[in-house]
């Protein structure tokens, strides 16, 4: 609300400067689809009889389906993942978690993030999955990982392949991603974290939040999250993300294992967050499509654009 | 949640910001969509899985040790020697990921799905007596919080599945006292701090022991219950030993007061 006024107050001097420039270089909309798993836990197959009202859900194979239909629908498409791939059948046990990444490269994942249990065999074997993964034969490219509050410099091979950030542009709209993980204290032993720090999350995503609206002038912020989705106050999650880092679009949730119907809008100082998490071991996918229309004063008020189909 | 309350210069900045951007984007649609049967396989994907899942299903048949008494869970009135064994592996596998002590594991014996029956121990076996993707947990509590545990335990389910304790009832239904000991004999210090084993399941409040619940320090070790079991019997296979159920009395309990305790009518 305060926001609002500020805007009206601000004078159509500066509003109508911005615009004209706007009306010239940008197309009219843009639009994007988020696609996302949480705690997939190695369910490569899904879940066998006997396992209450999840019997029969899940399936990398399937969701491989899903996914590729949904692009030929949708077009634009961002597939992401919050974590906690590693742990939980014995196809871990086995493969040590190569296949499990191997295989979100060819369901044809854009980006994921670092949960506590994907360090469970250690940075060794978690760099050699994907490691593995990125030496695959495969039309789909690596899939990058993103996190912003570890601090990897004991762990050269790992900082290599875990970036604070990314940028991904399509037509008429260009997307940041970033991610956290949960601290290590009482979820990782010491030993398979040998290297790597942990710095509070809030701090750690307000520099590259405001880096990727500011300097990289994205319109969409989503961060790929395995805090949890509501540790009552007890440690950061993201329930608490928006009031303590403006600017997120879209946080991406895992850890907590929690089945959410609809992503929970979150008012925060720039709009609102949209924050989701959708249960664990592949058995749902989220969706949420966004849409922004550039140097419209409706768009710029923060009010709502008209749903897409 | 409070409201955020932008200062006027940050409000400055944002709002400039927001106006290069020009947009706020809004969600148009949102949803779970669930995976189930009714979506295609993708062919290539599944072309990688299938040997797989052949070779992880091969392993199920393979032979781990030999059990030539079995391990059971024990009828109405006999101790669940399965479970203890269950615990004892708890608890030796949480000292290995620590390198400390840890005196005292409980689990709860509804998690134990089925017997180990006696002769050859398979990796299927294991997964039939441990089908959840359960973690063992290590917490800290006080020796008063260790017996209160047991105490909870026995008037739930007439002592769940533990180790490192020795618990006897004596009285009558009507009055009756309990005695927590270390296995040892030697008397547990309600104020010493110790280490114990149990599941994330039992810890994050499922089930029999709520005292679980008030654990400090977790540290989830990321080994599935099931794996610390398979793993013991590859190592008991490895020395050329066979798997034997642990010797019972680690809880002793009047008939009549596990009567009391099944029907319900039991307090302590």
């Amino acid at each position: 609300m305060e926001r609002r006024d500020f805007l009206a107050s601000l004078g159509a001097a500066t509003l109508a400067s911005h615009l004209s420039l706007g009306a010239a270089e940008a197309p009219a909309s843009g639009r994007i689809t988020l696609l996302h798993t949480n705690d997939t836990h190695s369910r490569i197959e899904p879940f066998g009889p006997g396992n209450g009202n999840l019997s029969g859900l899940g399936g990398v194979s399937r969701r491989a389906t899903l996914v590729r239909q949904l692009r030929a629908q949708l077009g634009p498409v961002l597939l992401l993942d919050a974590g906690d791939t590693f742990q939980g059948t014995p196809y871990f046990n086995r493969y040590k978690g190569r296949l499990d990444y191997q295989l979100m490269r060819m369901v044809g994942y854009d980006a994921g993030t670092l949960g506590n249990h994907d360090f469970d065999n250690g940075v060794g074997l978690l760099v050699e999955a994907m490691e593995s993964m990125e030496k695959l034969q495969h039309k789909n490219p690596p899939f990058p990982f993103v996190n912003c509050n570890f601090d990897f410099k004991g762990a050269p091979d790992l900082a290599k392949r875990v970036r604070p950030y990314l940028v991904r542009e399509f037509p008429g709209l260009k997307v940041g991603i970033t991610g956290v993980g949960v601290a290590f204290a009482g979820l990782v032993a010491p030993k398979n974290h040998e290297g790597i720090g942990w710095r509070d999350p809030y701090e750690s995503l307000r520099p590259v939040v405001q880096r990727l609206r500011e300097v990289e002038k994205v319109d969409l912020v989503v961060v790929l999250s395995h805090l949890g989705y509501n540790l009552n106050g007890t440690a950061p999650d993201d329930l608490q993300m928006p009031g303590q880092v403006p600017g997120i679009d879209a946080v991406v949730g895992g850890h907590t294992h929690t089945f959410l119907d609809t992503p929970t809008r979150v008012p925060q100082a720039r709009g609102e967050t949209l924050v989701f998490q959708v249960g664990f071991g592949g058995v749902n996918l989220g969706r949420m499509d966004f849409a922004v229309a550039h140097g419209t004063l409706r768009a710029a008020s923060g009010s709502a654009l008209p749903l897409l189909g | 949640m409070p409201s955020v309350k932008p200062k006027p210069a940050s409000l400055l900045l944002l709002a400039v910001v927001s106006l290069c951007r020009a947009a706020e984007p809004p969600s148009v649609k949102t949803e779970v969509l669930p995976i189930t049967a009714t979506i295609s396989d993708d062919a290539d994907i599944q072309k990688v899985i299938m040997p797989l899942a052949a070779e992880i299903k091969a392993t199920f048949d393979q032979p781990l040790v030999q059990a030539p008494q079995g391990l059971l869970r024990g009828r109405r009135g006999e101790e669940n020697l399965l479970g203890y064994w269950v615990a004892d592996v708890m608890r030796q596998s949480a000292q290995g990921v620590l390198g400390s002590p840890v005196r005292f594991a409980i689990t709860n014996a509804g998690g134990l799905r089925s017997n180990l029956r006696p002769g050859q121990v398979k990796v299927a076996d294991i997964f039939e007596l441990m089908p959840f993707e359960n973690e063992l947990v290590v917490i800290e509590l006080t020796g008063a919080e260790v017996i209160q545990a047991v105490r909870e335990s026995i008037i739930r389910r007439g002592g769940e599945p533990c180790s490192g304790v020795r618990a006897v009832v004596e009285g009558t239904p009507e009055k009756a006292e309990l005695k927590v000991t270390w296995e040892d004999g030697t008397p547990i210090d309600p104020a010493v701090t110790v280490k114990v084993a149990t599941s994330d399941y039992l810890y994050g409040g499922g089930d029999s022991i709520p005292s679980l619940k008030k654990g400090r320090k977790p540290f989830t070790t990321g080994l599935t219950l099931r794996q610390i079991l398979l793993d013991q019997c590859g190592s008991l296979a490895k020395g050329r030993k066979e798997l034997l159920p642990p010797p019972p009395g680690r809880y002793t309990i009047p008939v009549p007061i596990q009567e009391a305790i099944r029907d319900k009518k039991f307090s302590l």
